[in-house]
C-alpha cells in the first residue's frame, strides 16, 4: 500500500471516505474476487452509501435488490439463486435506510415473507445447551434458527416498525439464549454434549449489534462485550474486525482506539475485491466517527 | 469376532473398481492400475514417523504413485486441494489441516504440471479470511504463491445427487469444484462427536457452499449426516484423499477434542477404503460407522480384505482414539479383544 494512500491514515473519516468513494463507483457487487454479485454485499454497500449521503449510488444498490425481490417478498442470495432468502432481512434494512417511503411496498412484502417463515424447532434435549424451542430465522428453509440470520431479521423488523412483534421479541430472546456461558457467540450453538463451544468475533459482534437498544438483563451481555474488546485487538479478518467494532459501538463501548486496526484492514478489504468488505469497513469507520463526535461534544 | 459384513466377491470387485474408475475416466490413473481395474482392490498408502518439518512432499508423492495416480495425466489439469478449516483457532492447531501438508501436496501436483488451487468453505465461520489467518494456511499459501478459492461464496451450479442416500435430488456445488479435474480431500484425522470420525469423506462437507446451505450447513444435517456425506462423495467422481494424521484430535472432535500425536500420512484413491483403514488405526470399527457402511454399497470398499495396503501395515499403527462416553460413539469402538477387520 503506498504511504500516500489516505486509507492508511488512522483517521476514521478518511477511511470511510475512501471506502465510500470506491462503493460509489460500483455499488453492486459480491463478496470478493471470483464471487458473483450478491444480495448481502450489495445491501451493506447501500447502507454504507446511504449513511454517507451518497443517495444516487445507494439507490442503484437498492434498486438492484428490488429487482431480485420475488413475488412472495423474498430476496435470494444471488441474482440467479432465489433460494435461500436470508438476505431479505438485509434488503429490508437497505430499503428502509435509502428511501423507506419509496420502497414501502417492498419493505412490507419482505416483512410479510419474514414473518411467514417457520424455522425447525425441537423439544429441549440434554445434548444441546440452547433452547431449541425458540423461533428465530434460519439460513435455509425448514432448518434450525441460527444466530446471524436471526440478528439480521431482528434489526430489519425493528427498522421497519415491528419492534414489538412477538416474532421479534422471541428472536431477541433467542439471541441472548445463544450467547455462550463465558460470553461471546459462535454460529449459534452454545454447549454441545456438555462442552462449551468456541467464541468467534464476527457472530459475537453481529449478535451484539442486533441487541442494540434492547434491555437485556443477563450477565452474558457484559461478558460478551468484554470478550469483544479483547478479541478485536488480536489479528483477524476484515469482516470480523468490522463486526467487532460495530458490536462494541452499539453498546457504547469505546471504539475510537480501533481506528488504527481498521486503517490496517482497509487495504486488505480493497485487495479482496467485491463490495462486501469495503462496505463493512465504511460502516465500522462511520461508527467510530460517530462515537468520536459524541465524545467531543 | 469379525465385523466384516458379508459381501460377495464379484460385487466387492466391482465396488473396488468403481473408485478407481472415476479417476480412470478422467485419465488420472496409472496404466498398471487400469489393467487391474475390476480385478484388484483399491490401494491405501500409509506412512509413519511423519513430521510437519520434514519431507512431506516426498511422502505424498510416493503415496499418490503407490495408489495408482498417473503423474503424466495431471499435466495441465486443474487440481483443487481441499483442507479442513472448519472453525480454525490458533490455540487448537490439531483441529485443522496443517499448512505444511497443503503446501507439500501443492508442490507435488505442481511438479506434475497441474494447475493447483486451494479451496475451502468453512462450515462454522463466515469470515474465511479469519479462518485462513487462524489456521496458518493463508500465510503458507501466500508464501507458496498458491491461489485460494472461498467455496462458500462462489457461483454455484446444480448437480444431480448420484448417491440418493438422502432425499436431496441434487447438490449445489461451487465453481471451483465443478471445474476441477481432480478434488483432493485433505482432512485432519479426528474423532467426530456425531458420526465417530471425520476423515477424507466427511471433509468434503466443506465443498458445499454456505451461501446455499448455511453456517452450519444445516440443510445437510436435516437430510442426515451419514446420508449426505455419502451423497457428496458419490456426486464428486474425481477424488483423491491425502490425510494429515500427524497431529490428530481425539475425544470431543471435530472442534474441542484433545491433541493425539500419530505421525501418519495416508493416501488413497478410494476415499471409503482410505477412511476405513484409518478408522481401524483409530480403534474404531468402520462397518459400524453409518456413512462408511452406506459408501460401501456403491462408492468404494471398506472391508479390510478388499483393500490393498501399501506402505505401512495398519495393524502396526493401531493406537485407539478416545471417544466421548456416548452410546452412539462407544458402539463404534473395537474393544475387549474384538478383532477389527
Amino acid at each position: 500500500v503506498p504511504a500516500s494512500d489516505p486509507a492508511v491514515s488512522n483517521d476514521p473519516d478518511a477511511i470511510a471516505t475512501v471506502a465510500v468513494a470506491s462503493l460509489c463507483r460500483a455499488p453492486v457487487g459480491g463478496y470478493g474476487l471470483g464471487s458473483p454479485d450478491a444480495s448481502e454485499p450489495t445491501a451493506w454497500s447501500a447502507l454504507a452509501l446511504a449513511q454517507s449521503g451518497e443517495a444516487p449510488a445507494a439507490r442503484r444498490a437498492t434498486d438492484w435488490l428490488a429487482k431480485l425481490q420475488a413475488r412472495d417478498g423474498s430476496v435470494g442470495v444471488m441474482a440467479d439463486q432465489p433460494d435461500p432468502a436470508w438476505p431479505t432481512a438485509l434488503a429490508i434494512l437497505a430499503w428502509s435506510a435509502v428511501d423507506g417511503a419509496g420502497y414501502d411496498d417492498r419493505i412490507e412484502r419482505g416483512v410479510a415473507w419474514a414473518l411467514a417463515q417457520k424455522p425447525w424447532t425441537e423439544e429441549r434435549h440434554r445434548v444441546f445447551g440452547h433452547d431449541t424451542t425458540l423461533e428465530g430465522w434460519s439460513w435455509a428453509a425448514n432448518t434450525h434458527s441460527w444466530l446471524e440470520p436471526t440478528a439480521f431479521f431482528v434489526r430489519a423488523l425493528r427498522g421497519a416498525g415491528y419492534e414489538g412483534h412477538p416474532r421479534t421479541r422471541q428472536a431477541v430472546k433467542l439471541l441472548v439464549d445463544r450467547l455462550l456461558p463465558s460470553g461471546g457467540a459462535n454460529y449459534g450453538n452454545t454447549v454441545v454434549l456438555g462442552q462449551e463451544l468456541l467464541q468467534h468475533l464476527q457472530p459475537s459482534g453481529i449478535a451484539l449489534w442486533a441487541l442494540e437498544g434492547e434491555t437485556v438483563d443477563d450477565p452474558r451481555l457484559g461478558m460478551s462485550l468484554d470478550y469483544l474488546e479483547r478479541a478485536v485487538r488480536e489479528p483477524t479478518g476484515v469482516a470480523s474486525l468490522c463486526w467487532g467494532v460495530r458490536g462494541l459501538a452499539a453498546h457504547g463501548r469505546d471504539v475510537t482506539g480501533l481506528a488504527a486496526a481498521l486503517a490496517e484492514a482497509a487495504p486488505r478489504a480493497r485487495r479482496a475485491g467485491g463490495v462486501y468488505k469495503r462496505a463493512l469497513v465504511a460502516l465500522a469507520a462511520a461508527d467510530i466517527v460517530r462515537q468520536a463526535k459524541e465524545q467531543a461534544s | 469376532v469379525s465385523e466384516t459384513p458379508s459381501i460377495d466377491r464379484r460385487r466387492a470387485m466391482l465396488v473396488g473398481g468403481l473408485a478407481v474408475g472415476g479417476l480412470a475416466a478422467a485419465g488420472l490413473v496409472a496404466p498398471w492400475a487400469l489393467r487391474n481395474l475390476g480385478a484388484a482392490p483399491p490401494g491405501v498408502f500409509l506412512a509413519k514417523g511423519q513430521r510437519y518439518d520434514a519431507s512431506l512432499e516426498a511422502t505424498i508423492r510416493d503415496g499418490l504413485l503407490a495408489v495408482g495416480i498417473d503423474a503424466r495425466g495431471l499435466d495441465g489439469r486443474r487440481v483443487l486441494l481441499k483442507p479442513n478449516l472448519v472453525e480454525p483457532s490458533r490455540l487448537r492447531p490439531h483441529m485443522t489441516t496443517h499448512p505444511a501438508m497443503v503446501v507439500a501436496a501443492a508442490e507435488v501436483f505442481r511438479g506434475w504440471g497441474a494447475e493447483v488451487t486451494v479451496g475451502e468453505g468453512p462450515g462454522h465461520v463466515r469470515d474465511t479470511e479469519m479462518a485462513l489467518l487462524e489456521s496458518g494456511v493463508g500465510e503458507a499459501l501466500e508464501d507458496g504463491g498458491l491461489p485460494f478459492a472461498d467455496l462458500n461464496y462462489q457461483q454455484v451450479a446444480w448437480r444431480r445427487n448420484r448417491g440418493r442416500f438422502s432425499k436431496l435430488r441434487g447438490l449445489y456445488l461451487p465453481q471451483s469444484v465443478v471445474e476441477a479435474d481432480l478434488v483432493v480431500s485433505m482432512p485432519k484425522m479426528k474423532t467426530h462427536h456425531w458420526v465417530g470420525a471425520t476423515l477424507s469423506m466427511k471433509n468434503l462437507y466443506g465443498v458445499i457452499p454456505g451461501i446455499k446451505y448455511g453456517w452450519p450447513k444445516n440443510v445437510l444435517h436435516h437430510n442426515g449426516i451419514p446420508q449426505t456425506v455419502a451423497d457428496i462423495n458419490a456426486s464428486l467422481p474425481r477424488l483423491v484423499g491425502i490425510v494429515d494424521g500427524i497431529e490428530c484430535m481425539e475425544g470431543d472432535g471435530p472442534i474441542l477434542g484433545s491433541p493425539k500425536p500419530m505421525g501418519i500420512v495416508a493416501v488413497g484413491a478410494s476415499l471409503p477404503a482410505l477412511d476405513a483403514t484409518l478408522c481401524r488405526v483409530m480403534g474404531l470399527v468402520p462397518e459400524r460407522m453409518e456413512y462408511l457402511a452406506l459408501a460401501s454399497q456403491r462408492i468404494g470398499p471398506i472391508a479390510d480384505g478388499r483393500i490393498e495396503q501399501r506402505g505401512e501395515d495398519w495393524r502396526t499403527l493401531v493406537n485407539p482414539f478416545e471417544v466421548l462416553a456416548e452410546p452412539h460413539l462407544e458402539r463404534l469402538r473395537a474393544i475387549g479383544g474384538e478383532r477389527v477387520t
